[in-house]
């Protein structure tokens, strides 16, 4: 056996496009978009971890001769920092007239600390000579809204089980390492779609030798919501972990099944389904009622294996799931009726009632006040509540 | 032609002999006013027939011009938590009171929203401040009221207006505003209000703003454009089977006319027997409806539930397809 020290990461990270897996459609949209600069200013390659969005990034450079400037999560990048490094870099050429491109990595990673930091990055892209590329696991965040916009996205999914064996099966032959196709299965298996992890796993099984994958600990990973939903609802397997890997609360989960249970379930199932949630819902209400943690078990089941078997055979086939509406729903009427309350307040108080029953009148109160002027000025509404009764 | 007030402010009884029905009460609670020392009193009753402004009166003639500095008035169903008790309510109940009446008066409206927390809060304060302080309470259920509350009360159940007095009400209004009120407005606008003196006033005033020729269609067109939008059209996508925008409908409903979750229930059960379906499937989504009533009651929430129950309306609405 060979003494290993680079670790295999990053000894087979890609050098030219044929060596990335599995990612050939991302590949396509890349180069169409280094091709066509500056018709587009900026793209954001999105999917799990391992599935080669660095790597995309790097060949794509080596394949068109073009420098890399990169900024990765390492580094501050608050605005400030982007103002004193980035800026510069995307307004001037090159070295040796090679054009470049902007790398920046892991964009998720512009935290709370790095103020202003997204902000000032879509005012580069605005302004940027340079192709500007960012790659990001978790870019739904409510903080990147603008950003997508600014940017076509570029998702790169998670390698299936095959792919990962096959790949793996070439490295062993380089590597010269005794093949076993079983453990090269659990590998790719636990690595859920991530080279990255399964690279260094497999390095692990060979520099120890050992014939158990045992030891190999499941990757923590975050699943995202999308995979939780699919498992959910189309593959009914392993329920109790189901939402373990997810930062996200069961409560939140939960407003996702609810808004896509439509998308799967239809008629007597759409009832089963709904029946469970709103039972994984009634021992929600009662944890925070009686702060009985206990509940949490049943919401689990309910939420998990109740939704999954509101039908005898799970579903087949891709389905696009949405992201809850409701939520945002709620709180853009309450942006529109803030003024419909406090009028429905100030006429409370005047007619000794109460704002709650003047707001279920109010669409009588609002011909009345509308109609006369007198009385909007009796109870001191102002410019704007008089201005949302003509509305 | 621009009206100067609110009406129901305006032409709002401020002697006994203004007052129109309740007349049993009236002359009850007039021999205690006239002795100057009333008890803690509680108005039971639906809404407007009177029992704010009873209330109002009672302290009027109590105090005389000085009213306002002995008077607290607290809407329950706006401020209901325990601090309101806790604070609000004893900070006024145990100074004393200016003038020759010796305690102060605070009215507690809406008393049944209170929770049951501040309630058990109110009974201490009501003891201890007696000699400063008398509430008078108003409610639609007295028995949301705790035992201990209505045991330390004098209670009074007003009945719901009648038809003559309701009548009444609006011919005065009409005649200092210069109305022409036609007899079969009259009629409707006493069936609509269901009693309700504020809505058939407000209803009046609300068609008086459009024109002073007060007839039937006019004081149709206003109910209906007034009227919160119809749980129906929810239930009728439902039951053909169109849950995304049964599910839909109901959110715009809930958010628009910012109803909560019991009222749709209430509207639901209410609609169920009007619908063209079979009685057994009726009881079928009666007994749904309760369940998912108690739940929200509990806690749950109020949408998910509410789906759950839409969900079987559309099963129901296959049902009897078949």
């Amino acid at each position: 056996m060979q003494l290993q020290t680079q670790s295999f990461a990053e000894k087979y990270r890609a050098q030219k496009y044929s060596d990335l897996v599995g990612q050939n459609k991302a590949i396509q949209e890349v180069q169409k978009f280094l091709k066509e600069f500056p018709k587009r200013k900026a793209i954001l390659l999105y999917g799990p971890p391992g599935t080669g969005k660095t790597s995309l990034v790097l060949t794509a450079a080596k394949e068109n001769n073009l420098e890399i400037f990169e900024l990765n999560s390492s580094d501050l990048r608050n605005k400030a920092k982007l103002e004193k490094i980035l800026k510069p870099a995307s307004e001037q050429e090159s070295l040796f007239k090679k054009g470049k491109i902007l790398l920046m990595d892991e964009v998720d990673g512009v935290t709370g600390t790095d103020i202003g930091g997204v902000p000032e990055l879509i005012r580069i892209i605005d302004r940027t000579f340079h192709p500007l590329i960012m790659t990001g696991n978790d870019i739904w965040q409510s903080k990147f809204v603008e950003l997508r916009r600014k940017c076509k996205l570029i998702e790169m999914k998670a390698l299936n089980t095959e792919t990962v064996i096959n790949f793996l099966k070439k490295i062993i032959e380089k590597e010269k390492i005794e093949e076993n196709i079983h453990f090269l299965r659990q590998i790719a298996l636990k690595s859920q779609g991530d080279i990255r992890a399964s690279l260094n796993d497999l390095q692990t099984y060979s520099l120890e030798n050992i014939s158990s994958l045992d030891y190999l600990e499941k990757r923590d990973k975050e699943e995202n919501i999308f995979h939780i939903l699919k498992l959910l609802f189309q593959e009914r397997q392993n329920f109790l972990g189901l939402f373990d890997n997810t930062k996200m609360s069961l409560d939140e989960i939960l407003l996702w099944i609810e808004e896509n249970i439509p998308k799967e379930y239809k008629n007597e199932t759409l009832a089963n389904a709904y029946l469970a949630l709103s039972n994984a819902d009634k021992f929600r209400g009662r944890i925070y009622r009686q702060q009985f943690w206990r509940f949490l078990l049943y919401q689990n089941i309910f939420q998990s294996a109740g939704i999954s078997y509101a039908k005898k055979y799970p579903n087949h086939g891709f389905v696009k799931y949405d992201r809850p509406k409701r939520i945002l729903k709620i709180w853009l009427n309450n942006q529109k009726i803030a003024k419909k309350k406090t009028i429905a307040q100030k006429y409370a108080k005047y007619v000794h009632y109460s704002a709650k029953r003047a707001l279920k009148d109010f669409n009588t109160i609002k011909i009345i006040l509308k109609a006369n002027p007198e009385i909007q000025n009796k109870l001191k509404l102002s410019e704007e509540e008089i201005a949302f009764l003509e509305k | 032609m621009g009206q100067s007030d609110i009406w129901t402010e305006k032409y709002r009884p401020t002697k006994f002999e203004e007052m129109v029905g309740q007349q049993e009460i009236l002359k009850r609670v007039r021999s205690l006013v006239q002795a100057l020392n009333i008890p803690h009193l509680l108005f039971a009753g639906p809404s407007g027939i009177g029992k704010s402004t009873l209330a109002l009166i009672i302290v009027k003639e109590l105090y005389k011009d000085s009213w306002r500095e002995n008077y607290l008035e607290l809407n329950a169903s706006d401020e209901r938590g325990i601090d309101v008790v806790r604070q609000k309510v004893k900070d006024f109940a145990r100074t004393k009171s200016l003038g020759n009446v010796p305690f102060k008066v605070i009215f507690l409206d809406e008393a049944d929203a209170l929770t049951k927390e501040a309630q058990q809060a109110l009974r201490r304060t009501m003891e201890n401040y007696t000699n400063t302080c008398r509430f008078i309470m108003s409610c639609n259920y007295s028995s949301k009221i705790i035992d201990p509350i209505q045991s330390r009360c004098v209670v009074f159940r007003f009945k719901l207006l009648e038809k003559k007095d309701v009548s009444e009400v609006i011919k005065r209004i009409a005649e200092k505003e210069n109305l022409q009120v036609a007899e079969d407005a009259l009629e409707v606008l006493y069936e609509i209000s269901e009693g309700d003196c504020r809505k058939a006033i407000n209803l009046l005033q609300a068609t008086a703003s459009i024109s002073p020729d007060i007839n039937l269609e006019m004081v149709n067109i206003i109910s209906a454009t007034t009227k919160p939008a119809d749980i129906k059209i929810v239930l009728d996508y439902a039951l053909a089977g169109d849950f995304i925008n049964a599910r839909e409908k109901l959110l715009d409903v809930m958010l628009k006319e910012s109803i909560s979750g019991t009222d749709i229930i209430k509207a639901i059960q209410k609609e169920i027997w009007n619908l063209q379906i079979d009685s057994e499937i009726k009881v079928k989504l009666t007994e749904k409806t309760g369940e998912t009533e108690f739940r929200i009651v509990e806690g749950s929430d109020e949408f998910v539930q509410l789906e759950s129950l839409l969900a079987s309306f559309i099963l129901a609405g296959i049902k009897q397809k078949v």
